[in-house]
């Protein structure tokens, strides 16, 4: 009952009143919205209380505002590595800072006499709920550990269930007492907001952020300059105050998420036991692959002749490729009479690496600028990019006693004889070029 | 340079014949053929299989190349013809061993009748390369399943986009806010040495 | 002409185009201004090619911590990299963005340039380091281009060395050697293999690093020296200050621009734009794959290299190179009006070549 009346009826309560007092405030006595100012009465303990006081309640109560109101946004922000730790830190840092800053200005406003003659009971009452309010709010941060992430899902829905008109209780009904009084004292300010001077919330003076500052003086030439000078070096303080701040700002953005990037990028991956032996057989199959090709080349410097393919794997209608004595591409299919057919597979236009299955012409096509190569002959089509033919490539055919028994040469007649039900025991070689066949 | 395309890796070559220990190998590009005719891309026996030139050969993931460890896995994939089966064919990357585990082989093959279907019997939530594009959709529109770089570059901007969102929005921040207090920083600068100059010029002051 | 004369001129000519009582802060930076007209965009293409070049060097000196160039593990350090590295992909796919923008904006500062005749005197000496600079960086994005040695990497950079070659048919006499030689001398073995690896590397990492660094600084110099051209033939009616007002406003181009590459680089896989199997390993022993072509910024020599027969194509690259090095003098009467009709209908053919390349390819070739 009692929880009904505190996270229900007073929340009700103090907003009604709270809209209600503000704008008839606002309305009759436009001019008391400001709270009054003690400056001309003492200053220096003043500069000393307000300043923290306020810088730290802003920043405060800007993070409790903009969690309310875009939990989404606030979350998201929240799954930045380290958002989390150090939005609690600046929230913590803060809190003290305000209630330093209060702390000095309750004891200004109950020493100095001055100052006393202008302060009304509610000033009191008002000052002393702020401090238990926000020793309160400092005491749930240390004691309830990370309330910026917990609180999207307590507080806030608690919240919007009061402004839409779904009051629902339970969020709250099993908070600690400590964050129950956070909670309650809250309220109670909203509710004494058109009462005290604590209404200049709603009058922020925004613009004397970014306001030139502005200066009463005598008119004569010698104070004018001065003013001049006087104004500009103002001037170009605040411009350089406001360089440091934006540039400050913005470091602090990328410390959060480039640096964090760059840092991992050069600390490099740590990835966990199999994944590491799946790379590293990744890389030792590549280097395999290179090593074969590797061997290719000290094969071809060292032997005569190459083995190309068995007699029996080759194909009419699709070539087989391999690697000539020039490390390029060749081709090996089997001709209609049923002999071997060796050709390069180097385009003669830009050197691309020609398709390996024939067409109904009995032609191969080189994929990159179309060329269509007569295999019989090696000759490109008419019109084709490529103007000289595919050279032949010499081979031979070696039985399976390891005698060569047929062999041609590019350019000259075939050499040998063999018989055709023998053919399929046979294995097809490449020759080097400028040398007789053994 | 050319929208046609030959496939290469359903040819029977005679080489399959004097491979062929295991019995007789059949790889469906029906699949690939379809993908290839439709979008116009070029997508090759990978999309599948462990080896772009299809399963048949003595390369590495082709049917000549394997352990007896990875026939006995070969044999059981084979077998695989009810979904759920989790095969590890070791001639099929994870997008194929993916597909026959979903589909099961039964339901494959009666889709290479249809390969357009394909696509829709394939589970609606599953997205293997984590690149914000169901395998359902990807597979469509010729990108690789698998390759988290490879997808429709608008559905993948947006999938990004919608990731990375407080990444850019910080950076956004932060480049805003950098060029802000930079500009005031050369604006104040600017400011000084204007004043240096003009006291310098009237020492009277 | 005796030879102190011709010290003498030589000096002379320098001088105007290096003053050295200009070299100093307050005439580089206080006092120079910049004139505000229609064509001003213009005045910011160099410096965004220059911010592209320096997010070039920052994020290829955090590639290299990665990167491998042999021929059995380049592929899989780039894969290694996009994988495995925290940020690698972003950090490539940066650098692969940046390439592409740098040289977009480098050809729009060229035609820019040319057409506000920003060659006139004394500025002959920034046209023609601007003319090698982007030499350079054509180079720099060919040889790029090679080092994740995927399919598309090595048959395009075969075709085009091959194309070198094939120069050689054109040349008279022992010329017709020369080419080939000069091919063999870049590939560095019979065929596009480890060597032309290794070489395109070192041209990609060191060699064009420090040459452009060099030039740029010539570059850079001689803008400051004689501040920007006017721009237009009529007198600008406003000048604005280059500090801080000009540099401000240039900082804020490089902003947004690095905005629009931290975008792309995050959520737009430059990969995603071919098809995947051309960016397989190469494999020495298949057919070229299907869908090969140089990059975007090659198409405007591509295409009409498929169409027209190589000698048309040759000599136009001749005029052309010719002509871009001797523009300070060819054009050196013609007014800016005529000069603007003329950049214009160049960066027409860019632009078509480049969006409708294929298109027309196919239109004609069927």
């Amino acid at each position: 009952m009692v929880d009904a009346f505190l996270f229900v009826g007073l929340p009700y309560i103090a907003i009604v009143t709270a809209v209600i007092g503000c704008v008839w405030r606002a309305r009759t006595n436009r001019f008391s919205m400001s709270s009054r100012s003690s400056q001309f009465l003492e200053d220096r303990k003043l500069l000393w209380g307000s300043a923290p006081w306020h810088i730290g309640i802003i920043v405060v109560l800007l993070g409790h505002i903009l969690a309310g109101v875009l939990p989404q946004v606030w979350s998201s922000i929240l799954t930045v590595p380290g958002a989390l730790i150090a939005i609690e830190t600046v929230g913590v840092a803060c809190a003290l800072l305000a209630i330093v800053g209060l702390s000095a200005l309750i004891y200004r406003r109950v020493t100095s006499a001055r100052v006393q003659a202008v302060t009304t009971t509610t000033d009191l009452v008002v000052v002393a709920l702020l401090l238990v309010q926000i020793v309160l709010g400092l005491l749930s941060a240390v004691h309830f550990r990370y309330g910026s992430a917990w609180s999207t899902g307590t507080v806030v829905p608690y919240f919007w269930g009061l402004v839409t008109f779904r009051p629902d209780m339970t969020y709250v009904a099993d908070f600690p007492m400590l964050f129950k009084l956070h909670l309650v004292g809250a309220w109670f300010i909203i509710l004494l907001l058109p009462f005290t001077r604590l209404m200049h919330l709603l009058a922020v003076p925004l613009q004397y952020l970014w306001r030139a500052p502005q200066l009463v003086i005598w008119n004569t030439t010698r104070r004018r300059q001065h003013a001049v000078a006087a104004t500009i070096q103002a001037d170009s303080r605040r411009a350089f105050l406001k360089g440091a701040a934006g540039v400050a700002g913005a470091t602090g953005l990328m410390a959060l998420g480039v640096s964090e990037k760059a840092l991992n990028f050069f600390k490099g991956p740590h990835p966990d036991p199999e994944a590491d032996s799946a790379l590293l057989q990744k890389k030792l199959q590549r280097l395999q692959l290179t090593a074969e090709e590797r061997s290719y080349e000290l094969e071809r410097q060292r032997n005569d002749m190459i083995l190309v393919a068995r007699y029996a794997e080759l194909a009419e209608n699709k070539g087989r490729y391999f690697i000539d004595y020039a490390m390029a591409p060749g081709l090996a299919f089997k001709g209609k009479d049923g002999l071997p057919l060796v050709i390069s597979a180097k385009c003669t236009h830009l050197g691309c690496t020609v398709g390996s299955e024939l067409d109904a012409q009995g032609r191969v096509m080189c994929p990159c600028h179309i060329s269509y190569f007569d295999v019989q002959t090696g000759k490109p089509n008419d019109g084709a990019p490529a103007k000289l033919p595919l050279p032949q490539v010499g081979w031979a055919l070696v039985d399976s006693t390891g005698k060569v028994v047929l062999s041609r040469k590019p350019g000259e007649s075939m050499q040998g004889k063999v018989d055709a039900a023998l053919l399929p025991q046979c294995s097809l070689y490449i020759t080097k070029p400028g040398r007789g066949i053994a | 340079m050319r929208a046609l395309y030959s496939p290469r890796c359903w040819k029977t070559t005679l080489l399959l014949a004097f491979l062929t220990t295991v019995g007789s190998v059949q790889a469906y590009p029906e699949f690939q053929q379809h993908i290839v005719k439709t979008t116009g891309r070029a997508v090759n026996c990978a999309l599948c299989h462990a080896n772009a030139d299809g399963p048949e050969g003595t390369g590495p993931g082709q049917i000549g190349h394997l352990t007896a460890a990875e026939q006995a896995e070969l044999g059981r994939a084979r077998a695989a013809f009810e979904p759920g089966a989790r095969p590890n064919s070791p001639i099929l990357n994870a997008f194929g061993n993916h597909l026959i585990n979903s589909l099961g082989k039964k339901k494959f093959l009666e889709l290479r009748l249809a390969p357009a279907q394909l696509a829709e019997a394939l589970p609606k939530d599953s997205d293997l390369d984590d690149d914000g594009i169901s395998d359902a959709r990807e597979l469509p529109s010729g990108t690789h399943p698998f390759i988290k770089s490879d997808g429709d570059p608008w559905l993948l901007f947006q999938a990004n986009f919608k990731r990375n969102f407080t990444q850019i929005a910080l950076a956004l921040a932060a480049t805003v806010s950098g060029l802000w207090g930079l500009g005031h920083l050369l604006r104040g600068f600017a400011v000084a040495t204007r004043l240096k100059d003009d006291e310098a010029e009237d020492p009277a002051h | 002409m005796k030879l102190p004369e011709t010290i003498e001129r030589t000096e002379a000519y320098l001088a105007e185009r290096f003053p050295v009582e200009k070299m100093n802060y307050a005439s580089m930076i206080l006092k120079k201004e910049v004139p505000v007209h229609r064509l001003s965009w213009g005045y910011y293409m160099g410096g965004l090619a220059l911010f592209f070049f320096l997010v070039q060097i920052a994020t290829g000196v955090m590639l290299l911590f990665y990167y491998q160039p042999t021929v059995s593990d380049a592929h899989a350090s780039v894969e290694y990299i996009t994988e495995h590295v925290p940020a690698g992909a972003l950090v490539r796919n940066i650098h692969a963005w940046a390439s592409s923008l740098m040289i977009a904006s480098v050809m729009v500062h060229l035609l820019s340039a040319f057409a506000m005749k920003a060659f006139g005197k004394p500025r002959e000496i920034t046209w023609i380091t601007g003319v090698a600079l982007l030499g350079i960086t054509f180079a720099f994005g060919f040889t790029g281009y090679l080092l994740p040695w995927h399919q598309i990497a090595v048959n395009a950079t075969k075709i085009g060395l091959q194309t070198i070659e094939e120069i050689g048919a054109y040349l008279p006499g022992q010329m017709a050697t020369w080419p080939k030689a000069m091919k063999e001398i870049i590939q560095g073995e019979a065929s596009v293999g480890q060597a032309t690896l290794s070489r395109f590397f070192a041209l990609h990492v060191i060699i064009l690093p420090l040459s452009i660094a060099g030039i740029l600084g010539i570059h850079l110099l001689s803008v400051q020296l004689h501040g920007m051209s006017q721009g237009v033939d009529e007198k600008p009616r406003r000048m604005e200050k280059f500090f801080p007002t000009y540099f401000l406003k240039d900082l804020s181009v490089w902003g947004v621009a690095f905005m629009v590459l931290f975008i792309l680089g995050l959520c737009l896989p430059f990969d995603s734009l071919f098809a995947y199997p051309l960016f397989e390993p190469f494999n020495a022993k298949g057919s070229t794959p299907d869908g090969i072509k140089p990059e975007w910024y090659f198409f405007w020599v591509y295409y009409p290299l498929e169409l027209l027969p190589f000698w048309v194509i040759m000599l136009g690259q001749t005029v052309l190179g010719v002509v871009m090095m001797a523009t300070p003098w060819i054009f050196k009467n013609t007014n800016r009006r005529t000069l603007k009709v003329l950049a214009v209908a160049a960066g027409a053919y860019l632009v078509v070549m480049t969006v409708f390349g294929e298109k027309i390819y196919h239109l004609f070739k069927g």
